[in-house]
This record gives C-alpha cells, structure tokens and sequence, in this order.
C-alpha cells in the first residue's frame, strides 16, 4: 500500500509513472486519477472511441499493482451477472443429500414443532456465502488489499442497471437481501467506468462520479503517445504520420481515426519499412486509419495534398 | 475561500451548468486537498468535479478563466498604479493594459479616446512636469492618492451595495450602475475639487489636478469592469431568462433577426427536454406468454418445482417520427421556426426522417444530418421553397418515396397551413397515411378561424388527421410537441 500512496502523492509523480508504464498522458488525466484517488471516488470517463479510455484503466491497476476486475457492459445485462449470484446446482444437490437424511435429522423430534425447527436451521445454510457465486462487482468489494473496478460501456447497459450501479458507486457496499450488506474491504477499489456516449447517463450516476472527458490529443501529445507505443519509427515518419492524422480529424468523416488507429498506423509503416510519407503509400494503407468505405473514397481525393503537407510541415519543423 | 468557491459555482449556475448539493461538496474536499496556489491545477481538478457533459466543460472552461481572471487583473492594476505614482510620466508606456494613458502630458495620443468617458475633458492638458503635488481635500480623492487599493475597494463594494448591485437585470444597466456606485462613492466632490484646483494659479494643485483626473478615470474604469463582474454572475441569466420568456410568446413571424440565436437555443433545449422525457425505452410484459428458459432457470432453486413464473416482454421503443414541412412562400416566416425544430429534434431523437416541399416533396434528413443548423436551414429553403404550394404533389411524393416505411408505430407531422392554390387536395392520400400510421398531427401556423377562409383545405384535410392543431409559437409547439411524445412514447 506504501507504493501507492507514493505513487499518488502528486500528479507529476501519477504523470511520470503513466509515461514509465508506456501511457502518455495529460494533466487533466493525471488529475483524475489523483482525485479518484485520494477523494475515492470513482471516475467515469468518456470520449470518443480509441482514444484510450479502457487503456488508462489497465494501466493504472498495472502501476498501482492491483488487480483488475473488468465487467463488459452490454444490453439485458442484470444483477445476477454482475453482482452475485446463488449456486443453484449445488443448492439442488445438497437439497438431495437433505432428502435423503431427512429421516436421521429428524429423528427423536417431538412433534411438528420441533422438526421445523430443526428443518430451519438447514434453511439458512442454503443461502449463505458457501452458496454464494461473486460477479465482478462483488469480487471487487472483497479484494483485501484493493483493487481497480473497470465498468466498461456503460452505456450500453439498460437504465435499470444504472440504478443498481448506484450503491456500490456511493458507498462501495451491495446489500444482498438474504445476507445483508456486503461492504468493501479496508480498501475500496478504484472504479473507472467508461461511455461512449451512444447514449446519455443519467444525471444520478453523473452526480457520484468524477467525470473526465478525453479529447483527440494533440499533435505534440499524440507524437509522444506514438514514440512510447512504436519506440522503433523513426522520428521524421512520426512527425510526418501524426501531421496527417490531425489533418484527417479536420475532414468530416464518419469515424474519425482515433489514437488506436494512429498506432496500428504506426505499426503497419514500421512493417513495411517505410522511410516517408507519399501518397501511394497513403493510398494502399488507408484501410488502417479509416474504417468505412465511405470515408475512404471521401478522401482518396484529398491524400496528395494532405500527404504533401504532412511532409512539407515536416520539413520546416523542428 | 469557500466562499470563493460558492460563489463561483452560483455563476456557473448561472451559465446553465446544472450543480447539485452533493457536488458542490466534493469541490470544497477537491479544493482542500489541491489548494487554491496551482491555477491549472484547480481548474482540472475542478473541471472533473462539477461539469458533467462535454457541453458544460466548455461552459466551465469559459466561467472559470471569466471569474477567476479579476483576481489577476486587480492584481496587475495595483502595481500599474504603483508605476503612475512614480514623479515623472514614464507609467504612460507600461500603463497601456489600462487603456488610461498614464504618461500625465504626453498621453495626448490617448486622449481623443479618453473624452468619451469625460465631459470634463474640453482643455487641452498642459505640460507640467514633474514636481510636488498639493494635498488632495474631499474624500475620494483622499483615498485615490493613497498608496494601495484595498480601501478603495472596500470603498467600492460598499458603494455597490448602497446601489443594490445585485439587482440588475439587464447589460442597458451596466452604465447606470456604474454612475450609481461613483456617485456613492463621492464623484460630485471629486469633480467640483478636479474643477477648482485646475481654476488655482498654483502649479502643484494644477499637478494634483490631472493626477486627480487620471485616478478618476482609472477608477471608473475599476467599477465598470467589477459591475461587469456582477452582472455576468447575477443578472445575465435572469435577464436572458426574461427574454425568453418574452420570446415564447412572441408569434414566431414577428420575431425579429437578432433573435434567432436566441429562439434556435430555446427550441433546441426544448426539444432535448421533451426528447429525455419521453424516449426512456420500456419493458412491457406479455402477460400470458411463458418465458421458458428464464422461467426454469429461476426455479432451480426450487427442486425444479415451477412456481416462481416469468413472463416475456418486450421492450418498446422510441417514436418513429415523419415529419413532413411546407417551405413554400405562405408559410416562409414560418418555415425557418418550423425547420429548426425539425432540425433540433433530428439531433435529439434517433428516429426522425424529415421531408420538404412547396410542390415536389423531397427528404432532408440527410442534409440535416450533415449540415449545421443555419447552412441545412439555408440550403432547404434554397432547393424547395421555391415552387407554389402543391398539397396534393406532396403527398403523392410522399406515398411513393416512404409510405412503405409507415407502420403502426410511426407518427407524422405535418407543418403547414394548407393553402392549396385550389388544387387537387388529394385527401385519399392522406388518409391511406392516416390509417396506416399511429398518429397524423397537422400544426398550422395560421390562427383557426382563417383555417377555412379562401384557398385553404383545413376542413377537407381535417377529416383524416388524428389531431389539428395552432402553432404559431414557441409557447404552443412546446405544449403540442409534449402532448405528442406523452401520447406516442
């Protein structure tokens, strides 16, 4: 734990262990984790796909050193997959077993009474945590010594799962009506919940979390994403790869390339040893970057000159 | 310093940043912990805390660097009066942030600007050099030749509290209640004693006099940025809020062009909240259809015993919208309103085609979908109004292109007056969509009794819509349009 608290003593030092652990990021980034840290509360971020949401989740359990426990959202969701569930079958079986020795347990039993009585006592076994199956959300309360929560697109859940999101969001307990209320340990996880947008939050959940939005990032702090991604391309086609990637982002597209896109971008030019950006190049390689066939005959017309100032503003460049 | 901090979060309030109780703490124990030393520090930390969508971000980005930056700019003013204070005039140069032309008799250049503010300034200012200065008398001018402005500020808050600075309204008020808080401040004194002492044969009170004159300047210049301050925080939300109250029930024809933002804003808000409040999905259970595997899995528990039963359902979803908008040249004062909320509720609502046309129809949700609200606006006016209004053309356009499309959850709305030119109605069009479809809503801008009145086909048409309705304001397209998605969602 000593680490931890180290590692967040300030955002300079959250920020120089995001670039040590390979994740370039901005102030604003860096603030969150520290506020989420130290106010704990959970963060939900948001922003356009690709630009390393999931990924600033990943990293921090990576640098704090704590597990990750990641629950994929997604429509019809339901507490029974997120939150606990009982283990029927083995419910089922030890209710056989029941059966069968019913004769012995209730033996010597004087009167109806009695053996309800007896028979109570096995009722409350069946329902306790040796029958208990923890989903992730539950899992996440128990972890001793911590851990980081990812709900990844919440937006894709249903409203009412939103609404079961809010106890555990608030307090970091969940209340299950046969045990009682499951509270984390001495230390609550780091929750990081992640929306694309497609649909709005409500204003409940808003209201219990941080909420960071992260943009495209810039030409200087793409660049630098891209140097601690692909180390191995050279610092001219970087330059040159991320001036054309921000020129694309002006264009209106319907899926705008995101970071993701400018690393495997990255990747494929180092694939094919490419020394400069020209437009043939540009041409055959497009289908990394963008995604619909509309966007690409969008902007097959424009490649030559996007390609040629991508270079030219290399040239003059530092 | 919370109240800093208060008072910041009643001016984002103001800006129409929605900040709850509960979040207003979690910025005072954000602020606890990072302190108010690191300004880009703050503002991030901040910025996570209380602004929740991508809009209010920017809302708060704007707000903060507004409500944070006087502190700033008090602070330059203190040592840019502290540069006048030296003897000679060399504080003209640097002083330039001020815009007051410090330089005493070689600030001539600024002068010209500066007689707008000062009546007082009919002479031309005479060279007087450096040199002692003779005591200054009345209050103000006291207090303007002290070293230091915390007891002019003071002064001024207090000033402003006698003008009841909190009460003002709208931005026509910024320079009454500038005058208000120099006045109480003691200006009348200050003027007669600026008048006397130019009038004095003695050089150092003439030297005191445009010393006196420069601060006075200075001065009001300070309490017309600070009632500036308060009003963005007080009153420019109240006063855009009574205008566009007033703006709501204005007929939509006679609102006048620099409105239009305005009115733009308003219907999109409108739109977005009848939009949030009705399109939530819900379940509906078919009561009487088993839901097998569900059913099973649940009452496993149960010795597989079944008697904890689950039924199916379904979820429902949101409306599909027609929406159908006459552009022609009858309805052109309305079309633009019509349009934009067209447009505004092609934005907020997943499922809306819209179409327009004055004889051939055609659809537009695609323009919308790739054009801004003013150059998609533009551009339908541009390629549709131009025809005479054909009713019955539309429709048959209409059947052709999308009736197809129209079932038994699908509304249309129809925006136009009916004015038919005495053509062919084409009611029979009209009610296949009427009995094909959920809903047909005809909103007609003209007032009802014309509804009838020459070439108009409301009567004809009447018979084959679910609903007829007046809407020829902001007011009335709210009530309809809320009634509409009550009905249909």
């Amino acid at each position: 734990m000593a680490d931890i608290e180290q590692l967040a003593e300030s955002v300079d030092s959250l920020k120089a262990s995001f670039e040590a652990h390979r994740y370039i990021c901005s102030n604003q980034i860096a603030t969150a984790v520290y506020l989420a840290f130290h106010l704990r509360k959970p963060v939900l971020i948001e922003g356009p796909p690709g630009v390393g949401k999931t990924e600033l989740a990943k990293t921090t359990a990576e640098m704090f050193a704590l597990p990750l426990i990641r629950l994929q959202c997604y429509e019809g969701l339901d507490e029974a997959k997120a939150i606990y569930e009982w283990k029927y079958g083995k419910q089922l079986l030890y209710t056989q077993v029941l059966k069968e020795t019913l004769d012995e347990v209730l033996q010597g039993a004087q009167g109806f009474a009695e053996s309800v009585t007896r028979l109570h006592e096995f009722g409350d076994i069946f329902f306790s945590e040796e029958f208990l199956e923890p989903r992730p959300l539950l899992k996440a309360l128990r972890e001793e010594d911590g851990c980081v929560l990812l709900l990844d697109e919440v937006d894709k859940s249903d409203h009412e799962f939103e609404s079961l999101l809010l106890e555990i969001l608030s307090d970091f307990q969940v209340s299950i009506p046969e045990i009682g209320t499951v509270k984390a340990h001495r230390e609550p996880p780091i929750v990081f919940l992640t929306s694309n947008n497609t649909r709005e939050i409500s204003d409940a959940l808003k209201r219990r979390c941080l909420h960071l939005y992260i943009p495209f990032p810039d030409a200087d702090l793409e660049q630098r994403i891209i140097h601690a991604r692909v180390p191995d391309i050279p610092p001219e086609l970087r330059r040159q790869l991320v001036t054309f990637i921000q020129e694309l982002r002006d264009l209106d597209l319907k899926k705008v390339p995101a970071i993701s896109e400018t690393i495997d971008w990255a990747r494929t030019l180092l694939l094919l040893h490419t020394e400069s950006l020209d437009p043939e190049l540009v041409r055959d390689t497009l289908n990394v970057i963008l995604k619909f066939q509309e966007d690409i005959e969008n902007v097959d017309a424009e490649i030559a000159t996007l390609t040629n100032k991508a270079v030219r503003a290399d040239g003059v460049g530092p | 310093m919370d109240r800093t901090l208060t008072h910041f979060i009643a001016a984002l309030r103001n800006a129409e940043v929605r900040i709850s109780p509960a979040e207003t703490l979690d910025a005072m124990n954000a602020v606890e912990l990072v302190g108010y030393r690191d300004r880009a520090f703050l503002k991030d930390s901040l910025a996570l805390v209380l602004p929740k969508t991508a809009d209010e971000k920017e809302t708060f980005d704007t707000t903060f660097d507004q409500f944070f930056s006087f502190e700033e700019v008090a602070g330059q003013t203190v040592a840019v009066d502290g540069d006048g204070d030296g003897e000679d005039g060399e504080g003209g140069g640097e002083g330039q942030g001020q815009g007051e032309g410090l330089g005493g008799g070689k600030g001539s250049g600024g002068k010209g600007k500066k007689s707008k503010y000062g009546a007082v300034e009919e002479e031309e200012e005479e060279d007087l050099g450096p040199g002692a200065m003779a005591e200054p008398r009345s209050a103000l001018a006291r207090l303007l030749m002290q070293e230091g402005t915390t007891e002019l500020t003071v002064r001024m808050a207090e000033a402003a509290e006698e003008a009841d600075l909190t009460q003002i309204q709208v931005f026509t008020q910024k320079g009454l209640y500038t005058r208000k808080i120099m006045d109480a401040m003691g200006l009348a004194d200050l003027v007669r004693e600026i008048g006397e002492l130019r009038a004095s044969p003695h050089i150092p009170e003439r030297r005191l006099a445009q010393e006196l004159k420069r601060r006075r300047d200075w001065l009001r210049e300070r309490v017309r940025d600070y009632v500036e301050r308060q009003f963005l925080l007080h009153a420019d939300a109240t006063g855009r809020r009574l205008r566009e109250d007033l703006l709501q029930k204005v007929k939509l024809s006679n609102v006048e062009h620099r409105n239009f933002r305005l009115i733009q804003e308003i219907v999109f808000r409108m739109a977005k909240k009848l939009v949030a409040l009705h399109s939530r999905r819900r379940k509906v259970f078919k009561r009487g259809q088993l839901h097998v595997s569900r059913t099973l899995r649940h009452n496993m528990s149960y010795d597989g015993s079944i008697f904890d039963l689950h039924w199916k359902s379904v979820k429902v979803d949101r409306p599909k919208v027609f929406a159908i908008c006459d552009v022609s040249g009858s309805v052109a004062a309305y079309a633009r309103f019509m349009l934009m909320f067209l447009y505004s509720l092609d934005e907020v609502m997943p499922k809306v085609r819209s179409f327009a046309f004055s004889s051939d129809l055609a659809e537009v949700t695609d323009l919308f979908e790739r054009n801004r609200i003013e150059d998609a606006i533009a551009k339908t006016l541009r390629d549709y109004s131009g025809g005479s209004t054909d009713y019955g053309q539309a429709f048959q356009d209409f059947r052709k292109l999308c009736l197809d499309e129209v079932d038994n959850r699908t509304t249309i709305i129809i925006l136009g007056d009916a004015r038919n030119n005495y053509g062919d109605p084409r009611t029979e069009i009209l009610k296949e969509m009427y009995d094909r479809s959920k809903r047909v809503i005809w909103l007609n801008p003209e007032s009802r009794n014309t509804w009838n009145v020459g070439d108009a086909e409301m009567r004809k048409y009447s018979a084959y819509v679910h609903q007829a309705e007046e809407c020829n304001s902001l007011m009335h397209l709210n009530r309809i349009v809320g009634n509409l998605l009550r009905t249909v969602a």
